[in-house]
């Protein structure tokens, strides 16, 4: 589910924000152990749980995109038994396993039948959605909440996930490519001067993210100051009267936004934007960017090209 | 009823306060423009004065955000608020109003699914609005024919109707959210009401209807007088009641759904604008139109501020900020009345 939707449908539903993370995370030492992790292990998830698997889970039931992405990603895609819904789709073989999603108030909800239907050992969900976490946990099934707050806690997140499926060399390979991925497209960037940037998640009315959420922390490393950096909330409604008075040289349209430039060009008063007069308003894949899951880097670069194209010829 | 010379000066009173609120909305939110510049530029778009030497910036704001909002927002507030009056005097019955018999909702309702369907921009722009109208008309005829038994409409059976309309439009909405995936916010703004991202455009769609809608209602006021002695006695004073009732419904339906399409469902103006003014002026139409016409624009005007300068620059929906402001007026004014049941 696209990110900032989830967090509409989260605050809606009364559900845990940022709030309510733990200031604590993880219990264990850093997955010192390279083999195939040591069994039984007891990890505290980011909702506070405690979570013992006594042996390496062999059927996943995983609860959002980004989750998805990640088991695949470390080569546990043949034990992955259930999906969220039709927004897991990458990789594409994600589209044609079960989907458990699609219950409640909201249909955001798993379907608690479904997923103790499929007799999943390990379900890797998000933040959110205390109320069924804690139904399926009374039937027997592990609920493991990750909930990535930045890109230094999406690879803790992920080596997190080897070590809780025994999959601690895959999830080592990928968190270091990740970092030194990272480290790349930030050094490119070192000697460019920051940007001003806005990121529009919606229109309308005008919405965009706040500082604590997972895409402000990818703008902030691909070198912009972004405008919402003082937003109290994580998805708030912005004032178009500011976005004018701040005048932004780079104008990000998330593709779940969907707009056009020409479509940004043409609403009253965005042609006074500079950004918009000039031509740089620039499509950003929210998949890449709003997913804490392995395709971030790519995410990340786009957003650096975008907002420094001289950098990267 | 007050005498003609006090309902002068709360005439006048009530123009100079939409005055008052229109300059205040004009002259602020989110970004502070000095007062100096934004008189300056009122006086240079006004002819009177050259081109003033302020940033471009301020010209923009005020211009092409500031002033559009303002404007609709009185729009809205004036469709709204002669919609409540148009359903209260009806039904003679002051809790009637466009959001409880399910007009407003059903107007939400047939603009939602032609953007779920067919996008925002089908048929030109056009679909919208117009679905926006054909739900609300659908609604206020169902909740019609759900009430009428025999010849005669029942005001306590429209209501119920109405409520129950209400309540399955509403079980639809949460249906289509479920299903509509990407859209959800989408349908989210609407449900919640709000008046950004409209410019000069919106004002020049939405004002042809909502002056029919109001032109319509004045020609309609000395028969809405003579219904709310009863509807007998009406007929017996030669208003064709069915007639009557049928154009009611298409009036208010009309001035429902032109508000809903460029601002979505924003409750309360419709319900406490003609009550209080009820209350104040009296419940003769001749005399509360016009006070409704000064008093809805204003309440909606103030909201709207309210919803972008509280905690700017965040914005918060306006019908977020009308319930806030009229549920506990609305039920102070109900507990204030109780003695005496008048209205």
């Amino acid at each position: 589910m696209p990110g900032f939707l989830a967090a509409l449908v989260l605050v809606a539903t009364g559900c845990s924000g940022p709030a309510n993370r733990p200031a604590e995370r993880g219990s264990g030492s850093p997955a010192a152990a390279p083999a195939s992790g040591a069994f039984p292990v007891t990890i505290t998830d980011d909702d506070g749980i405690a979570v013992t698997m006594k042996s390496p889970p062999q059927r996943i039931v995983t609860f959002a995109p980004s989750n998805t992405e990640i088991v695949f990603a470390l080569g546990l895609g043949a034990r992955l038994v259930g999906v969220s819904g039709r927004f897991d789709d990458y990789p594409p073989a994600a589209r044609k396993i079960d989907e458990i999603g699609g219950a409640g108030d909201f249909g955001v909800d798993p379907n608690i039948e479904k997923v103790v239907a499929l007799q999943p050992d390990l379900m890797l969900a998000i933040s959110g959605g205390e109320q069924w976490k804690d139904r399926l946990r009374e039937l027997g099934i592990p609920v493991f909440t990750i909930n990535a707050t930045g890109f230094d806690d999406l690879v803790h997140d992920i080596r997190t996930v080897g070590r809780l499926t025994g999959a601690t060399v895959a999830a080592e390979q990928l968190a270091s490519k990740m970092q030194e991925q990272e480290r790349t497209i930030v050094g490119d960037l070192s000697s460019e001067p920051r940007v001003t940037c806005f990121f529009e998640a919606f229109y309308p009315p005008l919405t965009t993210v706040g500082p604590d959420t997972f895409i402000a922390d990818l703008l902030a490393k691909a070198g912009c100051d972004s405008v919402s950096a003082s937003a109290k909330t994580d998805y708030p409604e912005w004032s178009v009267e500011d976005l004018v008075k701040e005048n932004p040289s780079v104008y990000l349209v998330s593709s779940e936004s969907g707009a056009s430039p020409a479509a940004v060009a043409a609403r009253p008063g965005f042609d006074a934007v500079d950004a918009v007069a000039h031509g740089d308003v620039v499509p950003v894949n929210s998949d890449l960017v709003s997913r804490p899951g392995p395709r971030v880097v790519l995410g990340l670069r786009a957003l650096a090209e975008a907002l420094h194209p001289d950098a990267f010829p | 009823m007050i005498a003609p010379k006090r309902y002068g000066a709360v005439i006048v009173a009530l123009a100079a306060v939409l005055l008052a609120a229109l300059l205040l909305g004009v002259a602020v939110g989110a970004v502070w423009i000095p007062p100096v510049q934004v008189a300056k530029l009122l006086a240079w778009k006004l002819g009177l004065i050259r081109h003033p030497d302020v940033p471009r910036a301020s010209e923009i704001i005020l211009f092409q955000l500031r002033l559009p909002r303002v404007v609709l927002a009185a729009l809205v507030g004036a469709a709204l608020a002669v919609s409540g009056m148009v359903f209260q005097g009806l039904f003679r019955n002051p809790l009637a109003d466009p959001a409880i018999i399910g007009v407003s909702s059903g107007a939400a309702l047939g603009a939602i699914i032609v953007i779920v369907v067919a996008g925002a921009d089908a048929m030109g722009g056009l679909g919208v609005p117009i679905a926006a109208f054909v739900g609300a008309l659908l609604t206020a005829l169902v909740v019609y024919r759900l009430a009428r038994i025999g010849p005669v409409v029942h005001v306590a059976t429209l209501l119920l109707a109405g409520v129950a309309m209400a309540a399955l439009i509403s079980s639809a909405l949460s249906l289509l959210m479920s299903f509509s995936g990407e859209q959800i916010r989408n349908i989210y703004f609407w449900l919640l009401g709000g008046l950004s991202a409209r410019g000069w455009s919106s004002i020049t769609d939405v004002t042809p209807p909502i002056l029919l809608g109001v032109v319509a209602a004045a020609t309609m006021r000395h028969d809405m007088n003579l219904v709310v002695l009863g509807e007998e006695r009406a007929a017996q004073l030669g208003v064709e009641l069915e007639r009557f009732k049928r154009r009611s419904i298409a009036v208010g339906a009309l001035l429902a759904a032109s508000a809903v399409s460029v601002a979505g469902v924003i409750g309360f103006v419709g319900l406490m604008t003609p009550h209080v003014l009820r209350l104040i002026v009296g419940a003769d139409h001749r005399r509360l139109m016009p006070a409704v016409l000064l008093a809805g624009p204003t309440l909606l005007i103030l909201a709207d501020l309210a919803a972008r300068t509280a905690i700017a620059p965040e914005e918060l929906p306006v019908g977020a900020v009308t319930a806030l402001l009229g549920g506990p007026f609305f039920l102070f004014l109900l507990r204030r009345q109780r003695p005496d049941a008048r209205a």
